[in-house]
C-alpha cells in the first residue's frame, strides 16, 4: 500500500526532484524557465502516480497520471507560453522579493512544513515527507502568488498550489474518488484557460500584466 | 427528477446561443428561468414530501437543506432573470452592450444558475468542484463591462477564491482519508449519505484540521471576515442583476457547504471547537462591516459589506446552535437572499438612472422615482433589521438563540454591532432616498421589468416579517433536523 511506496527510494527521490523543480521556479526571473520547472513538477507528479498505480493496481490512478502528464505537464505549459507570446510580455519578472531572499524564505517555508507535519499525530500512519512536500508547495505557491508583480505568476502559483494538493492526496489515500479527480481536472483546465481571458483582458484594459496596476479598488 | 432541474438552465444556456435577436434572447431566457423554477419547486415539494430524493445512483442527492438551497436559487434566478430584461435592455438602448454581448450575458447567466443549483443537489464533497465553477463563471459575468474597475475586481475575485477554495480542496481531501479509514476506499466515501452515518467514528484531529481548512475555504467564497476583502470589489463592479445573485445566493451557496462540513466535523470533534469557530469568524464578519458601512461613499460597496454582515450573522446564528439557532440562520438565509436582491435591483435602478455610484451624488430618488424609492426604503428598514420584516424575526431569533446558549458576550456584541450598522447604513441611504432631486435628472421610472422584479421580492420580505406560513415553518424545521447536531 501507500506507505510501502512512498517509503521507498525511488519515491523519495521523485520527491525530492518535486521540491527541486519548485526551487527552480523560486530562483528564476525568466518567465520561460518558470513555465518549464512548473512542466517538469508536473511530469514528476504524474511519475509519483504512475508507480503510485502500478504498486496498488488500480486503473483509477493510471488514468489519473495519464491526464496529469497530458493536462499539466502539456496543456497548462502551451497555454502559458500562447500567452506570452500572444501579450508579448517582458519576458523578466519584476520581483517584490528579490531572489536570495526568497530562495531563504522558500527553505524556511520547507522546514516549516516539515515540522508542522512532524507534530500532528496522525502522521504514523502515512507518508510524511510526501505530506510535508505536499504542504511545502502549497506555502511556496502561495508566497510566489505574493512575491512576483505579473499576473502570470499569480496563475502559476496558484497552479504549484493545485500540484502540491494533488501530491498530498495522492499520498494519503491513492488520490480522490475517479469522479472527483475528474471534475477536479476539469476545473483546473477551466479555470487556466478563464485567468488566461482575464490576463488578455487586463494587459488591453491596463496595457500591462503588472499586478501593481490592480490597486484602485479598496474601502 | 433533479437532472431535469440542472438541465434545464444548461438547455436555456445553449437556446440562447442560437438567439438572433435581443427579443428572442430575452423570451428564451425568461422562459427558461421560469421552467428552472417550476422545476425547483416540484423538486422542493417532492423532498418534502419524501424526505430525500436521489438520482443517478447516488451522485445527485437532495435533502431538505439541499431542497432549501435550491428553492433559493430558483426564486432568486427568476426574479434576476426578470429584471436583467430591463437592466440590460437599459445597458443596450444605450450603446453600452451590443448584442453580441448581450448574448454572452444571457447564456453565462443560465450557466451560472447550473452551478449554483449543482452546488445544492451533489451527493458529494465534490461539491468543491462546483464551487470553484461558480467562481469561473461568474468572474466571466464580471468581464462584460471592459471598465478598468471591473477587471481589477474580477482578477481579485478568481484569484482570492481560488486559493481559498483550494483550501477547501485541503480540506475535503482530510476528511476523505478520515472517512477512508472507516468506509475503505470506495466511491461512496465522499457522500453525504454515507458520511453523516459514521461521522462520529472519525479521527477528531484530522476532523478538527480538516474543519479549519474548510471554514477558511469555504468562507473566503462565503465572504466571511478576514478572507472577504475581494467581496465588496467583487459585487460592486459586476452588473446590477449578477451582484443581487452573486449577494442573495452565491454566499448562501458557500455557507451552504460550510454548514454541511460542520455538521460532518461537529459529530467527530465535539460542539465547543465548530461552534467556537463560527462564533469568532461571524462576529467579526460582523464588526468588520460597522466601519466600512458607516463611512462607506459608494452604494454598491455599503451593499456588499452588508452581505458581509449577513454572512456573518448567519455563521453566529449556526455557531450559537441549539434548534433555535439553527432555525435562525436558515430563515436568516432566505431572508438575506430577498431582502438583498431588492436592495441591489434598487440600487441597480438609481446607478441606471444616476449613472454614478456615489452616495453623495445622489439623492430625492423617493420624488424622481417613487415606486423605486419606496421599495428602497422598505428593503433598507428590512436589511438594517427592524420590524416588521423578515430579517428582523431571524436576527431575534439568532440573538435570543445566544442569550439561551450562555453566550452573553457574543450576543451582547452581536446586538452592538446592528445597532450602529442600522444608524450607519440608514444615515447613507436616506441621503439617497430623501432631499431633492439632483439637477438634470427626469423623472419616472427605468423599467418596467426591473420593478416588477423588486415587487415580487418585497412581497416575500414583507409577508415573512408578519406570517411564516405553515409549510415553510415545516421546511425550515425539517433542514433544522438535517443540520442539527447538538
Amino acid at each position: 500500500m501507500a506507505e510501502v511506496v512512498f517509503g521507498s527510494k525511488i519515491m523519495q527521490l521523485l520527491i525530492a526532484f518535486i521540491l527541486v523543480s519548485t526551487f527552480m521556479i523560486l530562483g528564476s526571473t525568466r518567465l520561460y524557465s518558470c513555465v518549464r520547472a512548473f512542466g517538469i513538477q508536473s511530469f514528476l507528479l504524474a511519475c509519483v502516480a504512475g508507480i503510485v498505480a502500478y504498486s496498488t493496481g488500480k486503473y483509477d490512478i493510471y488514468i489519473v497520471a495519464l491526464l496529469t502528464l497530458i493536462i499539466k505537464s502539456a496543456v497548462i505549459p502551451y497555454i502559458f507560453i500562447y500567452i506570452i507570446r500572444e501579450i508579448k510580455v517582458k519576458k523578466e519578472i519584476e520581483l517584490y522579493v528579490n531572489i536570495s531572499p526568497s530562495l531563504i524564505i522558500g527553505g524556511t517555508l520547507v522546514v516549516i512544513s516539515y515540522y508542522l507535519i512532524r507534530s500532528i499525530s496522525i502522521i504514523s500512519e502515512l507518508s510524511s515527507l510526501a505530506l510535508s512536500a505536499s504542504m511545502s508547495l502549497v506555502s511556496i505557491g502561495l508566497f510566489i502568488m505574493i512575491s512576483r508583480k505579473k499576473a502570470l505568476m499569480q496563475m502559476l502559483g496558484i497552479l504549484i498550489m493545485e500540484n502540491g494538493l494533488f501530491l498530498g492526496a495522492i499520498s494519503l489515500t491513492n488520490g480522490m474518488p475517479l469522479l472527483v479527480e475528474l471534475g477536479i481536472f476539469f476545473d483546473v483546465l477551466i479555470g487556466v484557460l478563464i485567468m488566461g481571458i482575464l490576463i488578455f483582458r487586463i494587459n488591453k484594459t491596463f496595457e500591462s500584466i503588472d499586478t501593481d496596476l490592480l490597486k484602485n479598488l479598496i474601502g | 427528477m433533479i437532472e431535469y432541474l440542472l438541465l434545464a438552465p444548461v438547455l436555456t444556456g445553449i437556446l440562447c446561443f442560437l438567439t438572433k435577436s435581443k427579443k428572442q434572447v430575452e423570451t428564451v431566457s425568461l422562459i427558461g428561468s421560469i421552467a428552472t423554477l417550476i422545476l425547483g419547486l416540484i423538486l422542493v415539494k417532492n423532498v418534502y414530501q419524501n424526505n430525500v430524493v436521489i438520482s443517478w445512483t447516488n451522485a445527485l442527492f437532495a435533502d431538505a437543506f439541499s431542497a432549501f438551497i435550491v428553492l433559493i436559487v430558483s426564486i432568486v434566478g427568476f426574479v434576476a432573470s426578470v429584471y436583467s430584461i430591463g437592466y440590460m435592455g437599459h445597458e443596450f438602448k444605450h450603446g453600452i452592450m451590443d448584442f453580441k454581448k448581450l448574448k454572452l450575458y444571457y447564456i453565462l447567466f443560465h450557466i451560472f444558475m447550473f452551478t449554483m443549483l449543482l452546488v445544492g443537489v451533489t451527493n458529494n464533497l465534490g461539491l468543491w468542484i462546483a464551487i470553484e465553477m461558480t467562481t469561473l463563471v461568474s468572474a466571466l459575468l464580471m468581464i462584460l463591462h471592459t471598465k478598468k474597475s471591473s477587471v481589477e475586481a474580477a482578477w481579485k475575485y478568481m484569484i482570492i477564491c481560488t486559493v481559498g477554495i483550494t483550501f477547501a480542496l485541503f480540506g475535503t481531501i482530510l476528511t476523505y482519508y478520515g472517512a477512508v479509514k472507516v468506509l475503505g476506499e470506495s466511491g461512496d466515501a465522499l457522500n453525504w449519505t454515507s458520511l453523516i452515518a459514521v461521522a462520529d467514528q472519525f479521527d477528531p484531529t484530522i476532523m478538527k484540521l480538516a474543519f479549519i481548512f474548510i471554514l477558511i475555504g469555504y468562507g473566503t467564497k462565503a465572504g466571511l471576515a478576514p478572507m472577504h476583502t475581494w467581496l465588496p470589489d467583487a459585487h460592486s463592479e459586476a452588473p446590477t442583476s449578477v451582484s443581487a445573485l452573486l449577494s442573495g445566493v452565491l454566499l448562501n451557496c458557500a455557507m451552504y457547504g460550510i454548514i454541511r462540513f460542520y455538521t460532518i466535523a461537529t459529530k467527530s470533534t465535539g460542539p465547543a471547537f465548530t461552534s467556537n469557530l463560527l462564533i469568532i469568524f461571524g462576529l467579526l464578519s460582523i464588526g468588520i462591516a460597522v466601519p466600512f458601512i458607516i463611512l462607506q461613499e459608494d452604494y454598491k460597496r455599503m451593499l456588499a459589506y452588508s452581505s458581509v454582515e449577513h454572512m456573518g450573522i448567519i455563521a453566529l446564528g449556526i455557531g450559537f446552535g441549539g434548534a433555535l439557532g439553527a432555525f435562525g440562520a436558515i430563515l436568516h438565509m432566505f431572508n438575506h437572499a430577498m431582502t438583498k436582491s431588492l436592495m441591489f435591483f434598487g440600487a441597480g435602478n438609481v446607478l441606471l438612472k444616476h449613472e454614478t455610484k456615489e452616495i453623495d451624488k445622489v439623492s430625492g430618488i423617493m420624488k424622481s422615482m417613487p415606486t423605486t424609492g419606496t421599495l428602497l426604503l422598505i428593503g433598507g428598514l428590512a436589511i438594517t433589521g427592524s420590524p416588521p420584516f423578515g430579517i428582523f424575526i431571524s436576527e431575534f431569533t439568532i440573538l435570543s438563540a445566544g442569550f439561551f446558549q450562555g453566550n452573553i458576550i457574543s450576543s451582547v456584541l452581536f446586538l452592538l454591532f446592528i445597532i450602529m450598522i442600522f444608524a450607519g447604513f440608514f444615515y447613507n441611504l436616506s441621503k439617497m432616498i430623501f432631499g431633492i432631486p439632483k439637477s438634470g435628472i427626469v423623472p419616472g421610472e427605468v423599467s418596467r421589468w426591473t420593478l416588477g422584479a423588486m415587487v415580487i421580492v418585497a412581497v416575500f420580505v414583507i409577508v415573512l416579517g408578519v406570517y411564516i406560513p405553515p409549510f415553510f415553518y415545516d421546511m425550515i424545521m425539517k433542514v433544522v433536523a438535517v443540520i442539527r447536531v447538538i
